[in-house]
């Protein structure tokens, strides 16, 4: 009974890695076959030879970063307050942090669009707007990963601690706070990256160069190429995953406390 | 000047919960003092006024001639231990201890040696690069109490330190916390739900329950000489029940019918005035031949073996008693359904009205 549970088991897996790994091994090998009768990296040649592909994707960087240190530094501190001084606000930031998954994004960047291009605040030309509007987008992901970091250790005794040796709010943050849910802000972090570096219809309808409007263009033009540019997004979502699990080594059961 | 003054203080939460209600307490430099009371009763909410966490609604706290009440908590040099350790988990035990000094920007020349003289004073020296998840629960506790200390506050706070720790360990670490108080001769406050805790380590213990102070004494006067009908229920295991006065004069009261004698004041009462007698069950014993006061016949419900000393349960008429005897093999104890005649002092029975015991 028993061994037949784990080949099932076994089945199951390999039919997950199949579903998961042929099209993606499919796309690979497609995108080897930029030259007729050979494999080659051709088509990723191309790829990086082309300027629109390092502006669009430099850029995309550029506003995953701002969009991950804005995020950080608006979230983190709202979580561990809302946790340490005003626990029954907790339901209704949740609420709001949700917004975004109930907004569609077309919508919300129309209302963008037709608020900030007159005056008195003409900004929607301002890389700050599109920043701005990331930063909403991945809200619910960064919020709820630094909560989620928060709920794992004591942040009301280890600030009281901290604080009865002599340390003020800003060392109790950087100090002790920070560095004790780091998995948790890197886990936001990397979710808002691949959010953002995805995220088509802001950076389209704000006209600013990014990669997934540079991605859908050439996918209307050319054929390996975008194939090469999908193997290379996903080699980046997992080499964001190393970097995770890699600081994250280490760190389970790590948590002191009365046991 | 007492060196911790807690004066008039009151700290309640909206217009209905009064959590602190009318606390006066002078703590001298050196000694240790016990807040000990049920969940609930206010005391871990007066330690936190004391280290700063909690404000006071009203009133005024003093330390070392400071009047520190609007003194933010990290300005107010005092130590704290919690009930969940806190250690910093990013942090190793030397890093933990040697946090308030690098808060406090002392050279690294002058904590390196504060670090290792606090580890050896918790026994724990060689551990200063382990992670607080690498020690036991007792381990990290120490390891907070050194943290505490290495910053020399003016006044330790203990918050139910040991709660989270099991039983051997909870009593080897209370004697090494108080060897270490007196050794440094620190002022400290202990808040606890354990009488055993308070009564074994303080100086003075305050009892506390529904937000005020019942009684403040050395452990020896609280245990024997308890003032209210909740310090003789809590500190310690009681028999209070109810009694009748029977000759105030006499300063005796009715049992279930049975004549006792007390040392408490009656006089002022009067004979059929209700009352609660309470009794210690160490302060019970089988009479002895030839004795003749205070004799109580009663039916043996149950004994049970408790180690170092055999509990025994008796019925005297409706209402249950407990007595205590000093375990010993050669002990020939009575069997379950005998009937025997306990005794006990005119001094061990308390006469206790609803709002006092009576002196």
């Amino acid at each position: 009974m028993k061994r037949r549970g784990k080949v099932w088991a076994w089945i199951i897996i390999i039919i997950g890695i199949l579903y998961f790994f042929l099209p993606l091994l499919a796309t690979f090998l497609f995108s080897l076959r930029a030259k007729l009768g050979v494999l080659s990296f051709q088509a990723y040649v191309n790829v990086f030879n082309d300027p629109k592909f390092i502006v669009s994707f430099l850029s995309s960087i550029l506003w995953a970063t701002l969009t991950i240190v804005v995020g950080i530094l608006l979230f983190v501190p709202t979580a561990y307050w809302v946790r340490l001084r005003v626990p029954k606000a907790r339901t209704a930031v949740e609420f709001i942090t949700l917004i975004p998954f109930v907004v569609p994004v077309i919508v919300y960047v129309f209302g963008l669009v037709r608020t900030y291009s007159r005056p008195p605040l003409l900004i929607v030309n301002n890389p700050g707007l599109l920043i701005a509007a990331y930063t909403i987008l991945s809200m619910p992901y960064m919020y709820r990963a630094v909560d989620i970091g928060l709920r794992s250790i004591d942040v009301r005794t280890l600030t009281e601690a901290a604080q009865s040796l002599g340390a003020g709010w800003g060392t109790v943050l950087f100090r002790v706070v920070i560095p004790n849910i780091r998995v948790a802000i890197l886990n936001g972090a990397f979710l808002s990256f691949a959010i953002v570096i995805g995220e088509y219809i802001l950076a389209q309808y704000l006209a600013k160069p990014a990669f997934a409007p540079y991605m859908a263009v050439l996918m209307q033009n050319k054929a390996y190429e975008p194939a090469a540019l999908a193997v290379i997004s996903f080699a980046l979502t997992w080499a964001c995953m190393g970097i995770i699990s890699l600081f994250g080594r280490g760190q389970q059961g790590q948590l002191a406390g009365p046991r | 000047m007492a060196f911790l003054e807690i004066n008039n203080v009151n700290k309640s939460y909206g217009t209905d919960t009064l959590a602190v209600e009318d606390f006066n307490l002078q703590v001298e430099a050196g000694e240790l003092v016990s807040f000990l009371g049920p969940s609930g009763c206010g005391k871990t909410t007066t330690l936190r006024m004391v280290a700063g966490f909690e404000m006071p609604t009203s009133g005024y706290i003093v330390i070392n001639g400071k009047d520190v009440t609007n003194v933010p908590p990290n300005r107010r040099n005092v130590g704290m231990v919690f009930q969940a350790y806190a250690l910093f988990p990013n942090m190793t035990v030397a890093g933990n201890i040697g946090f308030g000094m690098r808060i406090a920007k002392k050279p690294s020349g002058e904590i390196k040696p504060r670090v290792e003289e606090m580890l050896h004073l918790i026994h724990m020296d060689g551990f200063g690069d382990r992670y607080p998840y690498q020690l036991s629960g007792g381990q990290q506790q120490r390891v907070a109490l050194a943290r505490a200390l290495a910053l020399s506050p003016s006044i330790l706070l203990l918050d139910e330190p040991l709660s989270a720790l099991d039983a051997k360990i909870r009593v080897a670490l209370r004697s090494e916390i108080r060897a270490i108080q007196q050794e440094l001769g620190i002022t400290t406050v202990y808040v606890t739900h354990d009488q055993e805790e308070a009564l074994s380590i303080s100086d003075r213990v305050v009892v506390m329950y529904k937000g005020r102070m019942e009684q403040v004494g050395a452990p020896f006067e609280i245990y024997n000489f308890p003032k209210t009908e909740f310090v003789a229920n809590f500190v310690g295991t009681l028999n209070a029940v109810s009694a009748e006065v029977a000759d105030p004069a006499a300063s005796i009261v009715h049992i279930e019918g049975q004549q006792l004698q007390t040392a408490s004041e009656i006089g002022h009462m009067h004979t059929g005035d209700k009352v609660m007698v309470a009794i210690r069950p160490e302060r019970l014993s089988f009479s002895q031949d030839g004795k003749k006061a205070n004799l109580i016949d009663c039916k043996i419900e149950n004994i049970t073996f408790l180690g170092s000393i055999v509990r025994i349960q008796i019925i005297i008429g409706k209402s249950k008693f407990y007595m205590d005897t000093f375990n010993n093999p050669f002990l020939e104890l009575p069997k379950i359904g005998d009937h025997v005649e306990i005794t006990c002092s005119r001094e061990a029975v308390l006469v206790i009205t609803p709002e006092q015991v009576v002196a």
